[in-house]
């Protein structure tokens, strides 16, 4: 009687919980209205201004742009690397004031620490993020995340020995390990080939599914393909000074995707001229200036 | 390769020698000059071989040339670990905080330029004895150079690193252990080295001043006073080849300690 009275709650809590994301979804990220001006010697540089971008709970969203329009800047507010000059940015119902572990970023440069090995490299952010575990579980996640990468044979090795893909793929390793609920990746497959890239698609969306495709993943890109591969949105920015989002395309594309089939469905298509005819207008305008 | 490399040794040390040879031509040029009053590489060979002759003496009224040489290393190497022990920690503050920078700076560029012979008298004066004295001085000139460059060291990590240590969260103590010091690490040594060899430089009037076994004191009393200006080179070379081996071990450690960014 007591089993099934539990039951029933259990159900009903359940339900409601998935209503509740059909009607209302968990935000995990906002931004409002953000501008981010930067002082320059030559004065003062307004690099993105008025973004308002809602990134909910288990999303993956896509960030794209021609270079300089500030995707690293807008990603930096949300990490809280850079502080608005307006606005603010809100990261699982906190305020942003200053980066966290909660959000695991993967730098645009890598940021290794030179002096330190592949491992050490992991285990030092390890171990800091996850202060409460003990060093055999620390170990076990360094070596798991860097078995991911397929750099478990390089582990010792500093970064200066590593080519500019291996590099890469710690920082990758590094950002997974500590399992954060948002992960940041600002161009993180940018210097991979196609192969390696693809092996790394399939790593992060397993990574994704894992955990019941509840964390929120923001990445900026300059792959159309990669972006509609990956993500449920696509957010396209405007060239700077001043750079806002000019259009949010949707990727109702059905889960899982397969890199083979998606790319003759005609809503793959749809969106893939959609995008290329976003940033592609723009090049002609360029042009005739 | 290592046909190579010998090739490369072998015509380095003929360079070498033939320096050594240029400098004993010009030398015994001097010598013929001042009529003997400077003497001639032969004659200070046979005095080197007669100082080298009995190095580890050390009896109250006759000590070896090596007991000398320890002697002033040991006074060197108290004041410059001393002087380092003080100014590592605080060169890297200077450069981490601008306010410890703005507190500090202005003290340490009026001090800086000051001769270390002047703090001599002052050090003889603290504590009242000369080998004391010549350690406090040795210790006041090895601040300076390392302190400076922990300080350009630490002020220079680039927001990249520092930015890892905000994302993933590192303690206080990791940043330091795995940012701060690895990374002015080799300014640190860069410091050190110009700080030992200031030290050795400092050492030998230190001690012409102040007496004490030492071998600035074997230049001042046995060469100097002593009418023996062949014991003068003697001391020159030995002084000199101590003081570039002190050098390349700093060398050394400078070369193991860079990092391929
Ligand atoms: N710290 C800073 N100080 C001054 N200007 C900056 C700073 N950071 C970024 N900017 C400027 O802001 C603009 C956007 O830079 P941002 O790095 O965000 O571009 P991006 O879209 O990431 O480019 P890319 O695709 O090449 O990485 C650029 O014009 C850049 O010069
Ligand atoms: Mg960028």
């Amino acid at each position: 009687m007591s089993t099934s009275t539990t039951f029933e709650e259990s159900t009903t809590e359940v339900t409601d919980r998935i209503l509740s994301q059909v009607t209302q979804p968990e935000i995990s990220i906002r931004v409002d209205n953000v501008t981010v001006s930067f002082k320059t010697p030559k004065g003062i540089y307004t690099a993105v201004k008025d973004i308002d971008l809602t990134v909910n709970k288990g999303e993956i969203v896509a960030l794209i742009g021609h270079s300089g329009c500030g995707k690293s800047t807008l990603m930096g507010t949300i990490s809280g690397m850079v502080k608005p000059s307006a606005g603010q940015v809100y990261a699982n119902d906190k305020k942003v004031e200053a980066p966290g572990p909660d959000r695991g970023i993967v730098f645009q440069n890598y940021s290794l620490l030179p002096w330190l090995t592949v491992y050490k490299n992991i285990e030092v952010a390890v171990q800091s993020a996850l202060k409460d575990l003990s060093s055999a579980e620390w170990n076990k996640l360094v070596e798991a995340n860097l078995r991911m990468v397929n750099l478990w044979e390089h582990k010792d090795k500093l970064p200066g020995q590593l080519s500019g893909g291996m590099k890469q793929r710690v920082a990758i390793a590094r950002a997974f390990a500590i399992n954060p609920k948002i992960l940041l990746l600002d161009e993180p497959f940018g210097a991979l080939d196609a192969l390696t890239k693809s092996a790394m698609h399939v790593e992060l969306l397993k990574l994704w599914n894992l955990d019941n495709r509840e964390k929120t993943i923001v990445m900026v890109t300059h792959d159309i393909e990669e972006a509609i591969f990956l993500a449920d949105k696509v957010v396209v920015m405007n060239n700077g000074p001043a750079a806002t989002i000019r259009e949010i395309v949707e990727v109702p594309l059905k889960r899982p995707r397969n890199k083979k089939d998606i790319v003759h469905d005609p809503k793959y298509m749809e969106i893939h001229d959609r995008l290329l005819g976003l940033l592609i207008d723009k090049f002609s305008i360029d042009d005739e200036r | 390769m290592k046909q190579l490399l010998s090739a490369k040794t072998t015509s380095s040390v003929l360079y070498f020698l033939a320096g050594i040879f240029i400098m004993g031509g010009i030398w015994a040029l001097i010598a013929k000059l001042t009529k003997g009053e400077i003497p001639d590489p032969s004659s200070t060979w046979v005095v080197f071989k007669e100082v080298i002759k009995q190095p580890f003496q050390n009896d109250s009224d006759q000590k070896g040339i090596g007991t000398k040489l320890l002697s002033s290393l040991g006074r060197v190497a108290i004041g410059f670990g001393l002087g380092s022990l003080f100014a590592v920690p605080i060169g890297l503050v200077m450069g981490s905080s601008k306010i410890a920078m703005r507190i500090l700076n202005p003290m340490v560029q009026i001090l800086k330029p000051v001769s270390p012979l002047a703090w001599f008298p002052l050090g003889l004066a603290i504590f009242q004895d000369s080998p004391k004295a010549s350690v406090f001085m040795i210790f006041i000139c090895c601040l300076w150079p390392t302190l400076i460059n922990a300080a350009f060291g630490a002020s220079n990590v680039p927001q990249d690193h520092k930015n890892v240590s905000k994302a993933f969260g590192f303690s206080t103590w990791k940043y330091l252990s795995k940012i701060l010091v690895p990374f002015s690490l080799p300014h640190i040594i860069t410091g050190l080295r110009l700080s030992i060899g200031i030290a050795w430089m400092v050492i030998v009037a230190g001690e012409m001043l102040s007496g004490g076994t030492g071998l600035g004191n074997f230049v001042w009393e046995e060469g100097f006073n002593g009418g023996n200006t062949a014991k003068i080179l003697v001391a020159i070379i030995i002084i000199g080849l101590v003081g570039s081996l002190l050098d390349r071990c700093f060398t050394w450690l400078q070369q193991k300690f860079s990092y391929a960014l």
